[in-house]
């Protein structure tokens, strides 16, 4: 019987090739937009997952107060993991970690960079990574040992065993290989190639509370409640430090999607742009099926007379309504072949762009579930209101073939349906133009500091050495404008510090000041316009304690000539020598803060270097050269500031480009669907057209009334899609601390590209319609 | 009014080549009523068509109000259609989606004329068609006497100097089929052209003139006034 009703089912797609193709393919899109992002989810939702009982395992993170407002963050001091361990007893396990590096490795002729950390003791007990060699553990705890992966083992050591070798760590210590362990899955958040033990690195001033610069992470003992584990752990800070601090557990399988944290509680993060792709992809699977639900009710009137005439040799309403059933499973079937099919194609590239490794594996048992609820869900949601509402036809109606409106209004509910998807459609379009905008505007922004034609190079080994001489050097090639050095880029200054305090200052007031160390020429290097006072100066023996501010600063502590005064933080009391016009010193969804410049060369890891315009090229050569000649044991590694500028948007640019993309889908398979309902329309007003042209009508006036109707209804899309974008809009461009405003004319331009685009559509039918002759429509009657 | 001469038209579907129209010739004066009769398939509504400048002949001169117009092109031919011909046709032809004053109305909007002066053309003609009292029904809520009499009323509407009609009564009974006869007659009288394709040879004797064809060419002509 199943079978039968397939076999007409593909009878009918085959008589209707043009509308078939117009709903398979749609289908088809709609589809691969769902499953890309399915793989896409599965993946980001797969983080963490891997590690052995992973659900013990939690993040420590601290929750404080900050002039009246709960802030959590995210690094942790030093002697909190000990102290975890010792007072909770929830807590197995307490590992710290610190930050991941780029060091140098050499083992006899072979030498490169490799990231990897410095962690304590309990690091492979929190996460237990499988070994292929030697105990990890114990080779942890262990001095002069470090751990490597199988990466690092076979890049170096390629045939021989690497343990008990000897490996030179920086280019300045020794460590004997203890472990071997698997590499770390890409969807780890704790991603290294080497470990050493924390205490190889560990300085006395790392021991303060004050000092927030680790991950912590616990592993719970298994029937531990966290929640016991919380209210432990809140005597610690006020035992040991005699602060208000309080560190909470935030499970690890979250922590790559809810990063974000407010009034102490977890408040999102990436799981936002999941979010957000899911219901796009619902969005575009929806306006796919519309499509069939459209063409499906439209024709129906075709089919009248068929289901009249089944009807009367006895079909049931029942039987009938599996037929039609059965046509739309057929065509999802067919469609999700296709969509299958483009996922495989264009998977590298999707992996490439969201720069994960997104595997599609359908034997997974998730995923072939979804798959088929995937098909289910699609074929009965477009096949099951043509369905009801054909086979609730009556027969007698039937057979005279002319179908009046049945139990609610199907014309209607069309134009609802195509309403629909052009607000859907014009929404991603105003979104596009939006993003796009914003995009623009970031990367063209005068941050208040020079990023263009500016190299960094790493200060490691001799460069750092002799950073004086290399330094002069630089400046002697001709293709040189100007160079520095300082601790970390000026394009994203993560360090801040509560240290700072002024004459007068309110004791009960809290601050937070970004803090950079920098070398000489800072100001001059990167063009930064000083409002008041001069740059570091070789000329004044004491600048190497003063301190030069910017505007928020002076503006924090209430002063309006701040030259000269005394203010005490890092170097001490210290007068300020100068006051820079506030420039931007982190991406723009971060305000300007207040920011404090010391000099100390000395603290420098970066050299920033002012090519003279047009000189680049040759500047590169110079750099590359000198760097030969002082650090031969390094490789020569630059990079250009406005390209690491852009990174920090990285996250902006993927979601742009998704939104362009998913745009342009929405709009195409929209299209597809009022090209099928014009051509049908066109077609079914053939007998009218023809009358109205032998009254006269010209073929404009024809073209005219066939798209009118369209364009009302996606004018109508207008006036609904354009709030709503609006309002969301609005809302992701308050993400950034600064943003371009949402002008009028991006939702003219939206409008008029959704109309064009519609009138193009639809023309084309209506031109066919109008300039056929006219006796050949009325002959039909 | 008009003068065909050696008129031709062929159709030609896939291998087989149909002659409608053969080398058919004759006139019409202004102010007269012909009516066109002959077995199915000798080329009556082929004529008509092309009378109406609705198609265009594939050989021989069509001389409309004396201008050659056989070889004018789509826009030019619509352009003397809309001010000069009506067409009532057997099935009525009137759009289901419009009301009877809507239908009535449309030869005026295509010709432009300003709404104000639409309304009152409209309602004049729908006078006298009596049919005034269904002027916002649609055509499927009337009766079909009561449809082609709409039919009448929008061919006329424009003051056409000819009027086309393609066996108005066929789908008529006898009564209602009297009462489209009599509206042609007076629009007849009034000075109105019509040429009138009919099976009916009742039908036929309200004209002055009825042309016999067979085949695509005219057999007899009987002149009856
Ligand atoms: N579009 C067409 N394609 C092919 N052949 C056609 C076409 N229109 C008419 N014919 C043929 O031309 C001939 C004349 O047709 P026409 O419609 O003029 O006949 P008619 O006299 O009006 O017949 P009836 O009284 O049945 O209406 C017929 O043989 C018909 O089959
Ligand atoms: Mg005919």
């Amino acid at each position: 019987m199943i079978r039968n009703y397939f076999k007409i089912a593909w009878r009918n797609l085959k008589k209707n090739k043009f509308y078939s193709i117009i709903n398979i393919s749609g289908l088809a899109l709609g589809m691969f937009c769902s499953l890309l992002i399915w793989f896409w989810v599965k993946d980001e939702m797969s983080y963490d997952r891997f590690y052995p009982d992973y659900e013990d395992i939690y993040y420590v993170r601290c929750n404080s107060d900050f002039n009246g407002k709960v802030v959590t963050s995210a690094l942790t001091p030093s002697p909190l993991a000990e102290a975890l361990k010792k007072d909770v007893p929830e807590v197995a396990f307490a590992t710290k970690l610190a930050y991941n590096r780029d060091l140098l490795i050499n083992f006899g002729e072979k030498a490169g960079k490799e990231n990897g950390l410095y962690a304590s003791d309990d690091f492979f007990d929190v996460f237990r990574l499988p070994a292929i060699a030697g105990n990890p553990k114990d080779a942890l705890a262990s001095p002069n040992h470090i751990v490597i992966t199988r990466n690092v083992a076979e890049k170096y050591f390629r045939d021989i065993s690497p343990l008990g070798k000897t490996i030179r760590l920086n280019n300045d210590k020794d460590y004997i290989v203890g472990a071997v362990i698997e590499n770390i899955p890409s969807n780890s958040t704790v991603q290294l190639d080497w470990v050493v033990n924390f205490k190889e690195t560990e300085q006395e001033w790392m021991q303060l509370w004050g000092n927030t610069m680790l991950r912590t992470y616990v592993r719970l003992h298994p029937e531990a409640a966290p929640e016991n584990a919380e209210t432990n752990m809140k005597g610690i800070y006020p035992k040991y430090a005699d602060m208000d601090v309080f560190p909470i557990l935030q499970p690890l399988k979250n922590v790559r999607l809810y990063s974000d944290y407010k009034n102490g509680k977890p408040s999102g993060g990436g799981i936002e742009y999941i979010r957000i792709f899911m219901i796009v992809a619902l969005f575009i699977l929806a306006i796919a099926c519309i499509n069939f639900m459209n063409m499906a009710t439209a024709r129906s009137s075709l089919r009248a007379k068929e289901v009249g005439i089944r009807k009367v040799v006895g079909a049931a309403r029942n039987s009938l309504f599996k037929q039609f059933i059965s046509e739309s499973i057929l065509t999802s079937l067919l469609g999700l072949l296709l969509a299958l099919g483009l996922v495989k194609l264009t998977l590298p590239a999707f992996s490439r762009f969201v720069r994960r490794p997104i595997e599609m594996d359908i034997t997974d048992p998730t995923t072939l579930t979804s798959i088929i609820a995937l098909l289910l869900i699609t074929g009965f949601l477009s096949g099951s209101y043509p369905a009801l509402y054909l086979s609730a036809i009556s027969p007698i109606h039937n057979l005279k073939n002319k179908l009046k409106p049945g139990f609610f209004n199907a014309a209607f509910l069309r134009k609802s349906l195509v309403v629909f998807q052009f607000t859907l459609s014009i929404f991603l379009i105003i979104s596009m133009i939006v993003i796009n905008g914003q995009m623009q505007y970031m990367r063209s922004e005068n941050l208040g500091l020079d990023r263009e034609r500016v190299l960094s190079i790493p200060l490691e080994g001799e460069l750092y050495n002799k950073m004086e001489p290399f330094k002069q050097e630089v400046l002697r090639s001709a293709a040189v404008e100007n160079a520095t050095t300082s601790a970390m880029l000026p394009i994203d200054i993560g360090s801040s510090s509560g240290d700072l305090s002024w004459p007068g200052k309110d004791p009960d007031l809290q601050t937070n000041v970004s803090v950079m160390h920098v070398g000489y020429d800072f100001i001059k290097t990167m063009n930064i316009e000083l409002a008041a006072g001069r740059d570091f100066s070789k000329d004044f023996r004491t600048d190497s304690l003063a301190y030069l501010i910017n505007e928020s600063t002076a503006e924090l502590m209430g002063m309006e000539d701040p030259v000269g005064q005394q203010i005490s933080f890092w170097n001490g009391e210290a007068p300020v020598i100068g006051m820079m016009k506030d420039f931007h010193i982190q991406s723009l969804h971060m305000p300007i803060t207040p920011l404090i410049l010391c000099l100390d060369p000395l603290n420098s890891s970066h050299m920033l270097v002012k090519t003279r315009a047009g000189k680049t090229a040759q500047a590169i050569q110079d750099l590359e050269k000198l760097t030969r000649k002082f650090n031969p044991n390094y490789p020569f590694e630059y990079h250009f500031l406005d390209t690491e500028y852009e990174k920090l948007y990285r996250t902006d640019t993927m979601i742009s480009t998704l939104i362009k993309y998913f745009g342009i889908l929405a709009m195409v398979i929209s299209v597809m669907g009022l090209l099928a309902l014009a051509a049908f329309t066109a077609e079914q007003r053939t007998k009218e057209i023809g009358i109205r042209k032998v009254l006269g009508a010209s073929v404009t006036n024809i073209v005219t009334l066939l798209s009118g109707n369209f364009t009302r209804l996606v004018l109508i899309s207008i006036v609904i899609a354009s709030p709503v974008a609006w309002y969301t809009m609005h809302r992701w461009l308050n993400s950034f601390a600064y943003s371009i405003e949402l002008q009028w004319w991006m939702f003219i331009l939206a409008g008029s590209v959704a109309i064009l685009i519609a009138w193009i559509t639809v023309s084309g039918q209506s031109i066919k319609a109008a300039t056929a002759n006219p006796v050949k429509s009325l002959r039909s009657e | 009014m008009i003068k065909i001469t050696d008129l031709e038209k062929f159709y030609r579907t896939e291998e087989v080549q149909t002659v409608a129209l053969n080398k058919l010739s004759f006139d019409v004066k202004e102010g007269e009523f012909v009516a066109v009769m002959g077995p199915s398939g000798c080329g009556k509504s082929t004529l008509l068509n092309i009378l109406g400048l609705l198609d265009d002949p594939d050989g021989g001169s069509f001389i409309f109000n004396g201008i050659e117009v056989s070889g004018f092109n789509e826009r030019k031919r619509a352009n003397l259609r809309k001010h000069n011909i009506g067409f009532v046709f057997q099935s009525f032809n009137l759009i289901d989606e419009l009301t009877v004053f809507e239908n009535v109305e449309l030869p005026l909007i295509y010709t432009g004329v300003k709404a104000a002066d639409r309304k009152e053309r409209v309602h004049e003609v729908l006078e006298k068609m009596q049919i005034m009292h269904r002027k916002n029904h649609f055509p499927q809520q009337l009766s079909g006497g009561q449809q082609q009499r709409v039919a009448v009323a929008r061919a006329v509407v424009n003051n056409p100097k000819l009027i086309l009609a393609d066996e108005p009564t066929g789908n008529l009974d006898s009564s209602n089929g009297n009462e489209v006869m009599d509206l042609l007659t007076e629009l007849n009288q009034q000075g109105t052209t019509i040429v009138m394709v009919t099976h009916s040879e009742h039908d036929a004797k309200f004209s002055h003139r009825i042309i016999r064809m067979l085949d695509g060419q005219k057999v007899t002509e009987n002149i009856l006034v």
